[in-house]
């Protein structure tokens, strides 16, 4: 039983870790909170499913067209719903437009794709020391991404040109960076990021549309729990929720376990509206 | 043109004629409402209803209507929402004006809207399974044309008990309204037959990893597994769950569990064995592939016409009877007054349809003879029926 | 150089009763009383959609007051509508309790509505915008798997039937009539609390949060009396939902609906009753016309939302607001009138000292401030200089309490001021203005003034609420004092009626200290009023403090304008990285050596 509740537990949360660093990676550039994480994640999936299966393409193609897919989005939000409202002052106007976008998007998927969760292909097809590739992968991909993502902000202009944005914005425009193309190109990081998710959570999550909202919601907590903009702290908030989940699951059942998740979110919010590893929130006077 | 005397003659007999037939000979269309969740989560029957009810309504218009009068069919997409499927069935009523309903096809949304219907006096025929939907008092107009939960429980129990012969068993439901309230009274109606319910569990559909559940129904020493869930994610994941354990029990219950989605979930296609799902005899076939007369009468009908392959018989021929069952109403008591449909409705015994054999009277509305509601081998799906579950006698 | 245009006389143009940017009660009366005829021309159905638009109002009214004046985005808020509905018809059908009578029953459901209202809205004190709104998602799953859960009471996934009203509410006919009513109440309802001192103040803490604290507004308190308010209007409307289904089930309450009130809010338009109340009616109407699109319905009020935020942000209520869009008379000036001050601030009897002793306060490891001390006397003008960086903005926020010093005092009279507690300096009379001017560019400009009135109101959210006499004698002082201060600091009362965000960024200045003189306040802190004034506005806002001060009014003025300090204040004190460099007259610092070297130059 533990060892059944560490496998789903430490998979989903890879899941809900991987949807909070896309959030993060939204956040960095534009420091605009999206709707739109958890809708990129359930697209990645969906589109998987879509090419592997449905377009029979062989594996890695459909990756990879699914993450030109979903980073293509990514990039749209930032023409639709982000770009436009940065220029006002208020504050409102991307919750609202990223969360018309990411309804949108949910509906155009349910309608032309299918209400009902559709099969998701095997990617590898092994199992590593038994363990079923559907509870490694998600695990071993949130593993690469961080080590991707920790070389990238790192090791390269453009990761450090990212990380400038997102301390000061305004020191980093004095400097000449162009803000707007970084800001694209976080976005479509994001959008590749959340595919990823989707990608490798699909033989657990299946290709399902009501996944948006799900880990719209999931994704968000390791944002919340690990402080906004800190991926470390998503990544420990993520595995920790889904090892909570999981376990809920197993001891007061399906119901009850979501009632106590959200409880919990709420609890911990409220105790500690930064997070449990965030920053304190910037003057505002 | 000069009217000659044979033309004007002719047209005055008919015209003459046209007077004298009963009101009923008009031209006005009969007006039936679908309340269909077209689109949304479960609108897997209403597709399959939907083909039958088009199938029928143009093969009862090709032959010149009703008496004279075409059928008009005014679908409303209730995408599975009560509040939709209220103010759809009020429009029906009241703007659109039709003379029957066939519909809804959710039981969230029938519960809602019947007693708009009572008002009415609407009739009504659905296929919906909660069992208080149907109440010859209150909803003297509504009639349920397929099996309540009760009949379906009965069939599950029946065959858990007295088939497989079990004595322990668990019941799993999935989080949504339907699943649980079908589980508590599984597991009530086991307990009252002697039966043990040894692991009684809701389990979110989205659940990833249904290992757990499995696990303590094993260790609580269950021999068969009852399943109440309308979600097919849920299903394939139960089953794959129960190889990957090496588990050799048999899962009993609803019928999403027989449908043609779940084969692509599966790992293995032998995950799907020993799963039984709640079919009807009218829609099962016998070792020799045939089914019962009738039904192949109305697939032989279908052929070419109608898509089975994605969907479930029963489905179909239920849509087909409802509409067959309104014509019918209307053509043999020559009015289309709520009152005399209803009466004739509730003197319908033992009619033949494709789907099952009628019998409605003024007290009872439950008109799906129970012996004919049986468990279907869930893998073994050939053009929307399915093959008896072993062991039944006839 | 030319001849300023003279201001218009003070008692022209005294605008009625406006509010923020929408037309007034009249067209709401009109769609009200169009509503009334629909039983007369149309069937049950559009009877059934009438009323359902109606108790959708219900909820959107109150839900208005929190999403579209507060600015807190409570997305989740059919976890209200469940909790009334389920709460109505489980107290009739007796499940849980002896059956009562259905009224009753709908009173119990507002009751438990104007609590869950607070709870669920409590969040928004500690979190910000997107995190609230997440928590009010919560808050909807965790009410629904709740009435899932609770079997036995609820029904469960079959659920319970509505509660049925007693005749003549049990007709289509007669429901209609019974929510009609009640959504008119509720608009007339919604719409005191938006003409009155509360709904100014709902608006303040969304666009000009910091200011609003300088005013005295509190921010729990206020936010917990709408929020019992929405929650009530929520839960009624749940009720009547469960009635009008005749039949709960937990899947009717979808996340859809909540989406839907939410869109109604914003595509009417913030700080409107009228914008929202057509948005409420179309939205529920759009369905219904568009059948083949059902399966769109969503997706199309999504993008309808996200067509208005890029488009027009301001909804339909900005688009009906013709008024705004009539051009303003160019050319205008600024001409303070002295003489009006005398009504404003009555003179004051014994001077006292507002005292600032060794305050230190750090960031980080940054000492803002370290050691600074003055005092400023009523009647007399203390100049406060210094390089950027200083730490002059720092000491002035921590005398408006936005920050609570490390060490050191501050008092005045003789009492000492409680640190960090920004909303009670008003009332011991310290107002200020700020450095970028905070005020809310939606609302009108003498809206924004009348906000400095907050503390002298002496009637409730009740009597706001009802428009009793008391709160509208108090809105009536506000307006007219808030006239004269207008007048008093030389804009034209010509403005009164004209959207903020359209005056220029001066007038923006004087605005402040009008808002500010509102209260009467001992001490006045000027916060670098001249920064982006023209010379000759530069003079007109000397004379303006200077006769302030005359008054017996206490005047910190942190400046960098030095040629403005050396002309008015009596006393400077010179800041330099956080501590004192120099203290006392202007001839005294003017020759200050390290003054001129750290700051002046010579």
């Amino acid at each position: 039983m533990l060892a059944s509740i560490l496998m789903s537990g430490l998979a989903v949360g890879a899941i809900y870790a991987l949807i909070g660093v896309t959030y993060n990676t939204m956040f960095m550039t534009s420091r605009v909170m999206s709707f739109t994480a958890g809708q990129l994640g359930m697209v990645g999936g969906v589109l998987g499913s879509l090419f592997a299966l449905r377009l029979g393409l062989p594996v890695p193609l459909a990756l990879l067209a699914t993450l030109l897919c979903v980073a293509l989005i990514g990039v749209v939000t930032e023409f639709v719903a982000v770009r436009p409202v940065l220029k006002s002052l208020d504050q409102h106007l991307y919750v609202l437009s990223t969360l018309a976008l990411a309804t949108m998007i949910q509906h155009t998927v349910a309608v032309t794709w299918s209400t009902e969760p559709r099969p998701f292909p095997a990617v590898f097809g092994f199992a590593i020391a038994g363990i079923d590739e559907k509870f490694w992968l998600p695990v071993v991909t949130c593993l690469v991404v961080i080590i991707g993502l920790e070389m990238l902000y790192r090791r390269t202009l453009a990761g450090h040109a990212f990380r400038a944005i997102a301390e000061d914005n305004f020191a980093a425009r004095a400097l000449g960076l162009p803000e707007r193309n970084l800001r694209i190109a976080s976005y479509a990081l994001a959008g590749g990021i959340g595919a990823l998710a989707g990608f490798s959570g699909g033989l657990l999550l299946l290709a399902f549309v009501a996944n948006g909202p799900l880990l719209n919601f999931y994704g968000f907590v390791p944002v919340a729990l690990g402080g906004l903009g800190n991926n470390r702290g998503a990544i420990v908030g993520g595995f920790a929720l889904g090892l909570f989940q999981q376990a809920m699951n197993f001891l007061v059942g399906g119901i009850f376990s979501s009632v106590a998740v959200f409880g919990l979110f709420i609890l911990v919010l409220l105790l500690a509206p930064q997070g449990l590893f965030g920053a304190p929130v910037a003057r505002r006077v | 043109m000069k009217l000659n005397r044979r033309e004007f003659t002719i047209g005055a007999a008919a015209t003459a004629a046209t007077l004298a037939t009963p009101a009923i000979a008009q031209t006005e269309p009969l007006r039936i409402g679908w309340l269909a969740a077209m689109t949304g989560p479960s609108s897997a029957p209403a597709i399959g209803f939907n083909r039958g009810v088009l199938f029928a309504t143009e093969a009862i218009n090709a032959a010149g209507g009703v008496k004279g009068r075409k059928i008009e069919i005014i679908t409303r997409d209730t995408q599975g929402d009560p509040t939709k499927a209220v103010n759809a069935t009020q429009e029906m009523i009241s703007s659109v004006k039709v003379h029957a309903i066939w519909g809804p096809t959710n039981s969230g949304e029938s519960l809602a809207v019947t007693p708009i219907m009572a008002r009415s006096k609407m009739p009504n025929l659905h296929p919906c399974v909660v069992d208080t939907l149907i109440d010859p008092a209150k909803f003297p107009n509504a009639f349920r044309i397929s099996p309540s939960n009760t009949q379906w429980d009965d069939a599950v129990r029946g065959y858990a008990l007295n088939i497989l012969k079990v004595t322990k068993v668990a019941v799993i439901g999935d989080t949504t309204g339907y699943g649980v309230a079908a589980a508590k009274a599984s597991s009530e109606g086991l307990k009252k037959d002697g039966a043990e319910v040894v692991y009684l569990a809701n389990v979110d559909a989205t659940q990833p990893d249904m290992t757990p559940d499995l696990l303590r129904a094993r260790n609580a020493g269950a021999q068969a597994i009852v399943v109440w869930s309308t979600s097919t994610g849920m299903d394939a994941r139960l089953f794959n769950t129960r190889a990957t354990m090496g588990w050799d029990v048999s899962f009993v219950g609803h019928p999403s569990m027989s449908s043609g989605d779940i084969a692509k979930l599966l790992e293995k296609p032998d995950n799907w064995k020993k799963v039984y799902a709640v079919g009807y005899r009218s829609c099962s076939y016998d070792d020799a592939g045939k089914l019962p007369a009738r039904s192949e009468e109305l697939a032989g009908k279908l052929k070419g016409k109608v898509d089975l392959s994605d969907t479930l018989l029963w489905w179909v021929a239920a849509g087909v009877d409802a509409i067959t069952l309104f014509s019918k109403a209307i053509g043999e008591t020559g009015s289309t007054e709520s009152a005399e449909i209803i009466k004739y409705l509730n003197g319908i015994k033992a009619y033949p349809g494709y789907f099952g054999e009628y019998t409605w009277t003024a007290v009872n509305h439950n008109g799906y003879p129970t012996a004919d509601v049986v468990m279907s081998d869930a893998s073994s799906a050939k053009d929307g029926a399915f093959r008896l579950a072993p062991g039944y006698k006839g | 150089m030319t001849e300023s245009a003279p201001s218009i006389a003070t008692t022209a143009v005294a605008p009625s009763r406006h509010n923020i940017g929408h037309a007034g009660a009249l067209p709401i009366i009109a769609i009200f009383l169009a509503a009334i005829v629909v039983p007369f021309i149309g069937n049950d159905y559009w009877v059934l959609i009438a009323t359902r638009a109606a108790i959708y109002w219900i909820l959107v009214s109150g839900l208005n007051l929190v999403v579209g004046f507060a600015g807190q985005l409570a997305i989740g808020y059919v976890s209200l509508l469940t909790l009334g509905a389920y709460t109505a018809s489980v107290l009739v059908a007796g499940n849980a309790t002896p059956p009562m009578h259905p009224f009753a029953a709908l009173l119990a459901a507002v009751a438990v509505g104007a609590v869950a209202g607070v709870i669920v809205g409590l969040p928004a004190l500690r979190l910000r915008t997107f995190y609230f709104a997440m928590t009010t998602l919560g808050f909807a799953t965790i009410v629904t798997q709740i009435a899932l859960a609770w079997q036995d009471v609820t029904g469960g996934g079959i659920g319970l039937p509505g509660p049925t009203l007693p005749a003549p509410f049990d007709t289509t006919d007669g429901l209609y009539g019974l929510c009609l009513g009640i959504a008119g109440t509720c608009s007339w309802l919604t719409m005191n609390v938006g003409h009155s001192r509360y709904g100014r103040s709902l608006v303040a803490i969304r666009d000009a949060d910091v200011a609003a604290e300088a005013v005295g507004i509190v921010k729990s308190r206020l936010l917990v009396l709408i929020f019992i308010l929405s929650g009530a209007t929520a839960a009624l409307a749940g009720g009547l939902f469960a009635s009008l289904q005749t039949y709960i089930t937990p899947d009717a309450f979808t996340f859809e609906l909540s989406v839907l009130f939410f869109i109604s809010i914003l595509i009417g338009g913030r700080g409107s009753i009228l914008g929202p109340l057509i948005g409420t009616i179309v939205l529920t109407l759009l369905p219904e016309f568009a059948a083949p699109l059902a399966a769109w319905s969503t997706f199309l009020y999504a993008a309808l939302l996200l067509a208005v935020v890029l488009a027009a942000p301001g909804g339909i209520a900005a688009l009906l607001d013709t008024k705004s869009r009539k051009p303003l008379q160019a050319g205008r000036s600024i001409d303070p009138r002295p003489e009006e001050l005398r009504t404003l601030l009555p003179a004051r009897p014994e001077p006292t000292q507002l005292v600032l002793k060794d305050l230190a306060l750090s960031f980080g490891g940054v000492r803002a401030v370290n050691g600074a001390g003055l005092t400023v006397t009523s009647g007399q003008i203390h100049g406060l200089i210094g390089p950027n960086g200083s730490g002059k903005t720092t000491t002035l926020n921590i005398i408006s309490g936005y920050y609570a010093q490390d060490a050191g005092t501050i008092t005045l009279a003789g009492q000492p001021l409680p640190p960090g507690e920004s909303t009670g300096r008003c009332r011991l009379g310290i107002a200020r203005t700020f450095q970028t001017p905070r005020i809310v560019g939606e609302a009108t400009v003498l809206d924004n003034v009348m906000m400095g009135a907050t503390i002298a109101a002496k009637s409730g959210f009740v009597a706001a609420l009802l428009s009793l006499p008391s709160s509208r004698r108090d809105e009536e002082a506000a307006r007219e004092r808030g006239l004269v201060a207008l007048s008093a600091v030389g804009l034209a009362t010509s403005l009164a009626g004209v959207r903020c965000d359209r005056l220029q960024h001066s007038e923006l200045r004087f605005l402040e200290i009008a808002r500010a003189l509102m209260s009467e306040p001992a001490f006045l802190l000027l916060d670098e009023p001249a920064a982006g004034l023209s010379a000759e506005e530069i003079d007109r806002l000397a004379g303006l403090v200077t006769a302030i001060s005359q008054r017996g009014v206490g005047v910190l003025l942190v400046e960098h304008h030095t040629d403005l300090i050396f002309d008015i204040c009596q006393y400077v004190t010179v800041l330099n990285l956080g501590e004192v460099l120099a203290a006392g007259t202007c001839q005294e610092i003017r020759a200050h050596k390290e003054v001129v070297s750290a700051y002046l130059g010579s």
